[in-house]
């Protein structure tokens, strides 16, 4: 195998807050390969922000790396090793949109400005080189009439379209990286599956890595190669998309899995998971998940690690194919 | 047998202001809703889907009597309730009940979950004493699957799960026999969301409950509702029983819609074919004329653009508004006739 673009090594953010030190990220370890779709699924709380958060530098305090590292091409990007701030990778290697396109653009300026100033900024370019390389790039992301829409401001955008201007923002610079944090979350439907689908066709015209935070198992099943699904700060599961929605390995993800209805089949009866996800102040002690788990035993006291599922795919928890018909039953 | 619905709606149509006349300026409006009609069974639930802006809510916040129609008619049990006012309107309000999607704006934090879920009864006179009151609340927290300790404590303790029992338990204390639910589980987690459609179903095979279940989520309606209504801004372009919208839509915008959607299984979802139409939601403000789609619908032709299509039956039980899709009743009634 060749080597990881991005790899995340026992990562671990803590939020300083009035109530106490929150642990939001707990021991996260992961890579990600060149042209590689990996998404990062779990539920509000589980650390997939964070963690994207400070792959991107952007944990600041309250917050802070409380160990572990980020290596970018081999080179320590965050934690561990870092010398100097390596401001040349963010926001020009590795680029990130986020839920809300609205709150991402400054008002006052025309999309045709702010995409300006990215250009000018990774690629060098003034006036009318810069104009013409703004409007391909919102040809690019499929905004027709392109040249007039610069001199347009982001209320003149519907939610689909400025989610278009943030995605040709993030790939003015070339990156190798995009971080998509529930890109489509606020957008309808229909809506949401024109961006999907320019994601993917951007993807391969550019061979770009992207690691795509959501928590709906949907865009997972139809855009990633590789999923890692997370529960109170750490990787439970991960593998390959066929197999973790075929053979998943971990109580959460088949709850997870079973708990989500159908667009193709009817269910009598959702398996629900009881319970809520624990606080992260005081982290429980050994799998976070057994207070809600149906095949829990006495050994799911003790600390948790990872093991091999087969080929590429690992879990944290070796109770069995399916806990929730041993619930059930 | 055809037993009477308990709700019908005929022609309903809700205007907004937009700015009020003036002496030289006539008022502008836009018109949310337009001409939706639909039946609800007692006991039955009808998922009614839209994208934003599509008037879904609208239609249930005039249901509710909350905004008022401008044309149409709505009748609940029987009555008409469009025009109803004061006491009879109060009365009515204790057998329609709202949910509603934030579990975290529509708790009042200032009282204990005890008061929330009594007011109604008080409010109502349902209950003779306050002890009375925290009797029923016991059983309706029970019922909704929270700990009797819950009934001292204040909306922030919960987590947003408890926090939507906690508005179910208060929509349930009237004993409605309708239930509007607009995007109830939507801002919840997926693993909490299926404890509270879990309950739902429940609630209504118990208490015969009938539930409007307003949702953008097709999957989760799919799951709870035995009949669905598709709305495209402000109309009800198909309404069929919940197999026949899924596996055989007729409306080209409800198979967009249904083709969108992505599917949690990967071979599945990289099977499928998804139609994606260009365009977005239309301005409500300013919709198209005749049928409301035909700027994005690839098998549109002149008349579309024209003429409004009525909503009429083109299977059993299954009513769709497309001039160009026949159906199996169209064919039938074009050979009768």
């Amino acid at each position: 195998m060749n080597d990881p673009l991005l790899e995340i090594d026992d990562l671990r953010v803590d939020f300083d807050t009035r109530a106490g030190l929150v642990q939001a990220v707990r021991g996260v370890s992961l890579t990600l390969g060149r042209g590689e779709t990996l998404g990062l699924v779990g539920e509000s709380g589980s650390g997939k922000s964070v963690t994207a958060q400070a792959v991107m530098g952007l944990i600041d305090v309250p917050g802070r790396i409380a160990g572990g590292a980020v290596r970018w091409n081999g080179m320590p990007l965050v934690g561990e090793g870092v010398r100097r701030r390596p401001r040349r990778i963010w926001g020009r290697e590795i680029t990130m949109i986020f839920q809300n396109p609205m709150t991402s653009l400054n008002p006052l300026m025309t999309v045709g400005a702010q995409l300006g100033e990215v250009i000018h900024l990774y690629l060098g370019l003034r006036g009318a080189a810069a104009r013409t390389r703004a409007a391909e790039l919102l040809d690019a992301v499929g905004i027709s009439g392109a040249s007039r829409r610069l001199d347009q401001y982001p209320h003149e955008f519907s939610g689909g379209m400025r989610q278009r201007v943030m995605i040709a923002m993030a790939i003015a610079s070339e990156p190798r990286l995009l971080i998509a944090d529930e890109p489509t979350t606020a957008l309808d439907v229909t809506i949401q599956a024109q961006i999907l689908e320019l994601l993917a066709g951007l993807q391969e015209k550019l061979g770009l890595s992207i690691i795509l935070i959501t928590h709906d198992l949907g865009i997972v099943a139809g855009l990633c190669h590789r999923v890692a699904v997370m529960y109170a700060g750490q990787i439970v599961e991960t593998g390959t998309v066929d197999d973790i929605f075929a053979r998943p390995g971990h109580p959460y993800t088949q709850g997870l899995i079973r708990s989500t209805p159908r667009l193709d089949a009817v269910e009598d009866r959702l398996v629900s998971i009881d319970g809520t996800p624990p606080g992260l102040r005081t982290p429980p002690e050994g799998c976070a998940f057994r207070p809600r788990c149906p095949a829990a035993q006495a050994a799911c006291h003790a600390p948790q690690r990872l093991a091999s599922h087969g080929a590429g795919h690992v879990a944290c928890c070796r109770a069995g194919v399916d806990a929730w018909d041993v619930g059930a039953a | 047998m055809t037993r009477d619905p308990a709700l019908s709606v005929d022609g309903l149509s809700v205007d907004y202001p937009l700015s009020s006349g003036g002496l030289f300026r006539r008022a502008r409006s836009v018109t949310a809703v337009s001409d939706v009609s639909l039946q609800i069974a007692p006991g039955e639930t009808l998922g009614l889907v839209g994208e934003s802006g599509s008037g879904k809510t609208t239609v249930g916040r005039a249901i509710l009597r909350r905004v008022p129609a401008s044309a149409g008619r709505i009748s609940f049990e029987g009555k008409d309730i469009t025009h109803l006012r004061g006491d009879a309107l109060r009365k009515l309000r204790a057998r329609m009940q709202l949910i509603l999607q934030d579990p975290y704006t529509s708790l009042n934090p200032r009282m204990t979950v005890a008061d929330i879920v009594a007011e109604p009864l008080l409010v109502h006179g349902l209950v003779a004493s306050r002890a009375e009151a925290a009797r029923e609340v016991r059983g309706l927290l029970d019922r909704v699957g929270m700990p009797a300790d819950a009934a001292d404590r204040y909306p922030h303790s919960f987590s947003g799960g408890q926090r939507q029992r906690i508005g179910i338990a208060r929509a349930l204390a009237l004993k409605p026999s309708l239930i509007v639910a607009d995007e109830p589980v939507s801002a919840l987690d997926v693993s909490v969301r299926a404890q509270v459609v879990n309950l739902m179903q429940d609630l209504q095979r118990e208490l015969g409950i009938a539930f409007l279940f307003i949702a953008h989520d097709l999957a989760i309606v799919r799951h709870i509702s035995h009949r669905v209504a598709i709305m495209y801004a402000g109309r009800i372009v198909e309404v069929a029983p919940r197999e026949a919208i899924y596996e055989r839509p007729v409306h080209p915008y409800t198979e967009a819609l249904l083709s969108a959607v992505p599917v949690a299984d990967p071979p599945v979802q990289r099977a499928r074919r998804r139609i994606i139409h260009p365009g977005e939601a239309v301005d409500i403000a300013d919709p198209p004329s005749g049928c409301r789609f035909h700027p994005r619908c690839p098998i549109a032709t002149e008349r579309c653009r024209d003429e409004v299509p009525p909503l009429e039956p083109k299977a059993e039980g299954h009513m769709a508004a497309c001039w160009n899709r026949g159906g199996v009743m169209g064919l039938r009634m074009k050979v009768h006739s």
